[in-house]
Formats: structure tokens, C-alpha cells, sequence
């Protein structure tokens, strides 16, 4: 049962601690993300999905609970093998794009397999990645940027590069925390549009955060965070 | 290597990186050069110090054995001794004493008289006057060079004066041309005296001294008159202004002396590698054959011993000087860590962005220190190539830098050099060139540390 699961989180507790006080942000929630599918996060804004998604993500450790990706216990692992493992099994996509103002949209692109090269795993050829990654961008209609600074870019275009650096490794999963919030309308379903197309294609186990409950009707699941804890769309939901 | 090609971006992407590296460049150039011209002047003052000292001195204690008899009159078995000792390249005998200068003679002169070297203080001017067997000493010591003539480029300082020996091999023969009746034996004087007395070549100097009588404990006036034949120039100011050469045959007639010899001087194939086994040998064998007394007592030294206390001197302020100018990286490596730990205040957001990439600590850490290495291979390695040049080429930049100016920066004459010296150690630059790569990365290594425990989050709810 769970090798068919992409991620597992399970009684996941976070609380920060803000000077004297302690805020606990969740409270012992579960998430289940199976492999090839579309989940959607919804929830008002502070009710924890981004920290949530750091959580999954393996940016943060909780404060409590346990992450397993594909089967494997990440908090349990060495500091390098869960970087290793966020390196190569997971892509990340923020709302705030988060691209590295120093390198041009190419070398952006293909900066997680330089790192993955450090990682020592596969062998990585550059000039393949950067092939690859020059083609990703082509068909996110960014041919003629390649070579452009985040700073030159627009906010759509930046959002694309970061989905192209998110898969240039071909992470089975990708978790993307409302990867439209910083856009317009327009530009905004483009961007989920190519997204959307990318999950189908890959076959991705894909989390999406989103305020935009009309794209709930295109998600294998919805769930919902409420006070802390993951709300299951019973109609979805398949009990386990 | 991400970590070579981000730090490599992050070096070129702020310009800010370029104080750090010219702080390193600036130290280390500095030190090379400083150094350098220190050496040089060192090693100048050492070989004066050595002067014309050879390798080892023997100088058997004026005192007989402790059972009374007396060591040999002749040096001839203490040389035969030394020699016998095949890691000994040549030795030679020489016999000193003391004497005062007095002038006078037949070639146009009405002063007869000795001169005081200080009015005020009524100072004599006493010499010492040195017998030397010309052949031996040629190959032992350094006399040959100081009675060539001064180079072209010299001063007024180390040309004034100089009176050639017409046969730089025979200095003691009598110059052609120069037909004296006189019966006086030639000899050559430190070009300092010559110019103090006025001397020119054939000038006639009467010198005087007294000998203690070991027998009757009376002491003897003797006086003598000799021709100068040519001048010497050591750079060494006592030794140009107060000695005299001449055979030692002669003198010893002259003085009339028990002994033939007061000093042994011994070069060796190689001193620096043989220096000390020899002295052990030799004192050992020497006490053994009685020619010496007992080498406890300081009869036999290495130059350096001879001349211990100024060379220590030296020692010390090369030591000294390098200490504080250490500084001067201290400084450059300290430029760095400030650089850095702005740069990384500034970075918190791409921190937490490549670790959510899947960079691990130690890995964001490498980036940091990376910039600090590029500092300082950019900086020392340039500081180096810098330092070396213009320590090579001290000479004609302080020569432009003065004519610039107007103003003489090295003066020729109160120096003794007609170049400011630098001697370029490969060792030392290599030293100062790790001594900033270390000085650098250890700056470096603490703001890099402490960017590695960023934790990424915190790094990227910045926005
Ligand atoms: N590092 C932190 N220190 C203190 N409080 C934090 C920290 N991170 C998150 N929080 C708090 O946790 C709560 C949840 O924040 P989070 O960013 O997860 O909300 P969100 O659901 O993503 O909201 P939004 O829709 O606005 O993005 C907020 O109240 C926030 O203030
Ligand atoms: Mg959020």
C-alpha cells in the first residue's frame, strides 16, 4: 500500500515559537498524495498550507509526525541524503518564483542538476541537461529568454523558468504552493495551463495550493486545511 | 562543482568582492617587496659582516699549555692540520697586531706626524695591521674582490680614493714605474685610511707599535716604515679605515714575535652542509695534537660565531619585521569576513532557494568559502607576481619615483650599495602567498559556517 503512495505524512504537528510564546500552526494532520495524481489544497489565507507544504516539501521538519517519501521515512535519513532526495524526488514551485538573480533563465533552469552532479548519483552530462532544459523552455514559449536575468523578466515569465527548474530532474512529485497567487488572471491560467499539461504528460503526483475554487473541478482531490488540521473531501476521499 | 560556478557568479555579480581582493592583493604585494628589499639589505650586511672572514677561525690562545710549554712558534703544523681535512677547500695563515699610523717620508711631506681620527675626543687613529700569505689568502678570502675597482655605475663614496694595486694576484711587489731606493716593503690599506692620511700610491707610512717581551715582560718600541702599494674596500667601514695587509714574513720580522701566526682562516667545499661536523672534528684533533689549547675556550669559530651578536641583530629584525607586517594579511583576511558576512546577510533568500533546490549545508557552505578562496588566489597570486617584479625592478622604480618627486629616496652614499638590494627567497614567497590563502579562508570560514546553518525556511518567507 504505501510504495503506491508518492508522500504520507502522518499526525504532523508544527508550532513556531515566537518569543515567550509557542503557536502551533497544525495539529496532528495526515496527508496521502498517491502517485499520478492531482491533489488541491485549499484554505484561508494563515491556516498553514504553505508551512504545510515546507513540511512535505522537506524545507522544515515538523515539530511532530513523520514524512515519508515514496516509502521512505525522510527525518529519518542523513542531513545530505534528504537533500539528495528533495534534489531529485521532489520539484518545488513558489508563489514568489524564487529564481537566483545572479544566473540567466537557462542557467536557472539547469542549476538542480549541477547540484544533483554534487550529489554524486547519476551521471549527469551537462550539455544533455542543458539541451534539455533549453527545449523545456522553448515549449514554455521562452526561447527568445534564455540567456535573460530574472530581473528582465516578467512575473509569468519568471514563474514559468522556475516550473522548468522544478522538472528539469524529472521529479516524480511536484508540489507547487500557489504557484499563480503573484499573477493576474490572464497570466495566471497560462501558467496553471502548462502546469497542468506538464502533470498529465510526466505522469506527476502533483499537491497544488490554490485560493481559485474553480480549479477544484480539474483536481483529482480536494482538501481543505481548517484550524490546523486537513478537512478530506469525503466525495474524493477513498478510505484507507 | 555548482558550488565553483555559483561562487564564481556571486564574486563577479557584486563589485564590493573587488575590495577584498585588493586588500589581499595589496597585503601580499607589500609583504613580497618589504621583505625582499629587507632580505637584500640583510644579506648585504651579513656578507659585510662575514667580510673578509672566512668559513671557520682558528686562533690558538695566546697562552702556553697547561704544563707550561708553549704552542708552536711556526703555523706550519696547525696549517698542515687543517689542510689535512679533505672537506677543507683552503686555509691560510695570518698574523695581526697592532700599530699606529704615522706619516712621513721622503716623497714630498713635511708632516711627520699621527693623525687623531677625532679632534675632539683625541682618538688615535690606531690600525691593525694584518700579514697574510698572498696565494693562500687570495683563495680563502673574499680580498681579491675588494681590491677590484669600484664598478662603473658606483658613487663618488666607493670611488674616492681608490688607489688600483697594479697586480691584483701580487699586490706586495714593487709597481713598475715606480723606482724607489728604499728598501721598505709594500703593503695596501683600507681605502677609508687612504683617504683619512691622504695616501697615493708609493706614499711612505711609518708604523709604530709596541711588543711585550714573553721572556723579560719589557715592553719594546718598534717602528717600520712600508710603501703603499694600493688600496682595499671591503664595505666594511672599521675594517676599511683601520686595517693594513702586508706579507707575513715581513711582519713577523718586523715584530719579531715568538710566533708566526695569529689566526688560521679555513674555507670549507661547503659550509653549509659540513660547517658544524668540522668544527667538531677539528677541535677534537687539534687539542689532540696540541696546536691548540682547548677549543672550549673559543679558539676555534664558525664566522657566524665571530660575528654572533650582529647577526643575531639581524636575525632578529628580519624576524621582527616579517611579525608586523603579517598584519597587514590579518587586515586583508578581515576585509573578506566583512565583505562576506554582508554578502551572505544579503543572500539569505537564494540560501534558503538552494537548499530547497537540494543543496546541503555543507555544499552552501563550499560556495562561501569558494569566494573567499577566489579572494585570495586572485589577490595573492597577483600580490605575488607584483611583489616579485617590482622587487626585481626596486632600482629603476625608486630611480623614476625620485626623479617624479624630486627627491632622493635611497641614498647611494649612506648605504655602501650603488643598488638597493633585494633578494627575491622563492620560500618566502611562497609562505606569504599560503600565509593569505590561510589568513583568507579562515576570515572566510565564519560567515560561511554560519550561512550553512541558515535554516532554509526562515531564508525564504523573506520576500
Ligand atoms: N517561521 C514562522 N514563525 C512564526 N510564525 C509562522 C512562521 N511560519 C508561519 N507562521 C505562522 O503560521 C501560520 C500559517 O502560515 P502559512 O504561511 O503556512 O499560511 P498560508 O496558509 O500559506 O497562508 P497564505 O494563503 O497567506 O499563504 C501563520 O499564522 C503564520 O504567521
Ligand atoms: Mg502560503
Amino acid at each position: 500500500m504505501s510504495e503506491q503512495l508518492a508522500l504520507n505524512a502522518r499526525d504532523i504537528r508544527k508550532s513556531f515559537q515566537i518569543g515567550e510564546r509557542t503557536i502551533e500552526v497544525l495539529h496532528g494532520t495526515h496527508l496521502e498524495l498517491r502517485r499520478g495524481e492531482r491533489l488541491c489544497l485549499m484554505g484561508a489565507s494563515g491556516a498553514g498550507k504553505s508551512t504545510f507544504m515546507h513540511i512535505l516539501g522537506l524545507l522544515d521538519q515538523p515539530t511532530e509526525g513523520s514524512v515519508e517519501v515514496e516509502g521512505v521515512n525522510a527525518w529519518g535519513l542523513s542531513v545530505n541524503e534528504r537533500a539528495k532526495l528533495r534534489n531529485q524526488r521532489i520539484g518545488f514551485v513558489f508563489q514568489f518564483y524564487h529564481l537566483l538573480p545572479e544566473l540567466s533563465a537557462i542557467e536557472n533552469v539547469v542549476l538542480p542538476a549541477r547540484i544533483a552532479a554534487s550529489h554524486g548519483a547519476n551521471k549527469i552530462d551537462l550539455k544533455e541537461i542543458n539541451e534539455r532544459a533549453m527545449e523545456g523552455l522553448t515549449r514554455f514559449g521562452l526561447s527568445d529568454r534564455l540567456t535573460h536575468r530574472p530581473s528582465q523578466l516578467s512575473g509569468g515569465e519568471q514563474q514559468r523558468v522556475a516550473i522548468a527548474r522544478a522538472l528539469i530532474l524529472d521529479p516524480p512529485i511536484l508540489i507547487a504552493d500557489e504557484p499563480t497567487g503573484n499573477l493576474d488572471t490572464a497570466t495566471g491560467k497560462k501558467v496553471l495551463d502548462l502546469l497542468m499539461e506538464e502533470q498529465i504528460n510526466r505522469g506527476l503526483s502533483m499537491i497544488l495550493v490554490t485560493h481559485d475554487t474553480r480549479l477544484a473541478d480539474t483536481c483529482d482531490r480536494v482538501l481543505t486545511i481548517e484550524d490546523g488540521q486537513i478537512q478530506s473531501d469525503s466525495k474524493f476521499d477513498i478510505p484507507h | 562543482m555548482y558550488q565553483g560556478f555559483l561562487s564564481w557568479r556571486f564574486l563577479t555579480a557584486k563589485r564590493i568582492n573587488w575590495v577584498g581582493i585588493i586588500g589581499v592583493y595589496v597585503g601580499v604585494t607589500a609583504l613580497i617587496l618589504i621583505l625582499s628589499i629587507m632580505s637584500g639589505f640583510l644579506e648585504q650586511q651579513r656578507r659585510m659582516v662575514r667580510g673578509s672572514l672566512a668559513h671557520l677561525v682558528v686562533e690558538p690562545s695566546p697562552m702556553p699549555h697547561i704544563d707550561g710549554t708553549p704552542l708552536p712558534a711556526s703555523s706550519e703544523p696547525l696549517q698542515q692540520a687543517i689542510l689535512a681535512d679533505p672537506r677543507v677547500e683552503s686555509a691560510t695563515t695570518q698574523l695581526s697586531w697592532f700599530s699606529m699610523l704615522m706619516q712621513g717620508g721622503a716623497r714630498g711631506s713635511l708632516i711627520s706626524t699621527s693623525r687623531l681620527s677625532d679632534t675632539q675626543s683625541a682618538k688615535l687613529v690606531g690600525v691593525q695591521i694584518v700579514g697574510i700569505d698572498i696565494e693562500n689568502e687570495l683563495r680563502t678570502t673574499d680580498l681579491l674582490a675588494s681590491l677590484q675597482p669600484p664598478p662603473a655605475e658606483a658613487s663618488i663614496n666607493q670611488t674616492y680614493g681608490y688607489i688600483a694595486v697594479e697586480n691584483p694576484n701580487d699586490p706586495f711587489s714593487e709597481p713598475e714605474g715606480l723606482e724607489y731606493q728604499q728598501p721598505w716593503a709594500w703593503c695596501i690599506v683600507g681605502q677609508q685610511l687612504a683617504i683619512v692620511h691622504g695616501l697615493r700610491r708609493g706614499s711612505e707610512i711609518n708604523l709604530g707599535t709596541m711588543i711585550p717581551d714573553p721572556q723579560t715582560g719589557k715592553v719594546r718600541q718598534s717602528n717600520r716604515k712600508y710603501l703603499v702599494a694600493g688600496t682595499f674596500r671591503t664595505g666594511e667601514n672599521e675594517i676599511d679605515l683601520g686595517r693594513i695587509y702586508m706579507d707575513r714574513r715581513d711582519l713577523h720580522d718586523f715584530l719579531g714575535t715568538h710566533r708566526d701566526y695569529s689566526q688560521v682562516l679555513v674555507k670549507l667545499h661547503d659550509y653549509e652542509r659540513d660547517g658544524q661536523a668540522v668544527m667538531g672534528d677539528l677541535s677534537a684533533s687539534l687539542v689532540q695534537k696540541r696546536l691548540i689549547r682547548d677549543a672550549g675556550l673559543g679558539e676555534l669559530k664558525t664566522w657566524e660565531q665571530y660575528r654572533g651578536n650582529l647577526l643575531g641583530a639581524i636575525e632578529n629584525e628580519k624576524v621582527l619585521m616579517a611579525i608586523m607586517l603579517s598584519l597587514v594579511l590579518v587586515v586583508a583576511g578581515f576585509t573578506v569576513f566583512a565583505i562576506l558576512t554582508m554578502m551572505i546577510a544579503e543572500k539569505r533568500r537564494d540560501i534558503g532557494i538552494l537548499a530547497a533546490l537540494g543543496a546541503t549545508p555543507r555544499g552552501t557552505m563550499w560556495i562561501f568559502l569558494l569566494i573567499g578562496f577566489w579572494d585570495a588566489l586572485l589577490g595573492a597570486v597577483g600580490g605575488a607576481v607584483t611583489g616579485v617584479l617590482a622587487a626585481l625592478n626596486i632600482d629603476s622604480i625608486e630611480q623614476s619615483i625620485s626623479q617624479a618627486l624630486g627627491v632622493e629616496i635611497f641614498n647611494r652614499d649612506v648605504y655602501l650599495f650603488d643598488h638597493i638590494p633585494a633578494v627575491v627567497d622563492p620560500v618566502s614567497v611562497g609562505v606569504i602567498v599560503l600565509g593569505a590563502f590561510v589568513c583568507t579562508l579562515t576570515f572566510a570560514a565564519i560567515p560561511s559556517w554560519r550561512a550553512s546553518r541558515m535554516n532554509p525556511i526562515d531564508a525564504l518567507r523573506y520576500e
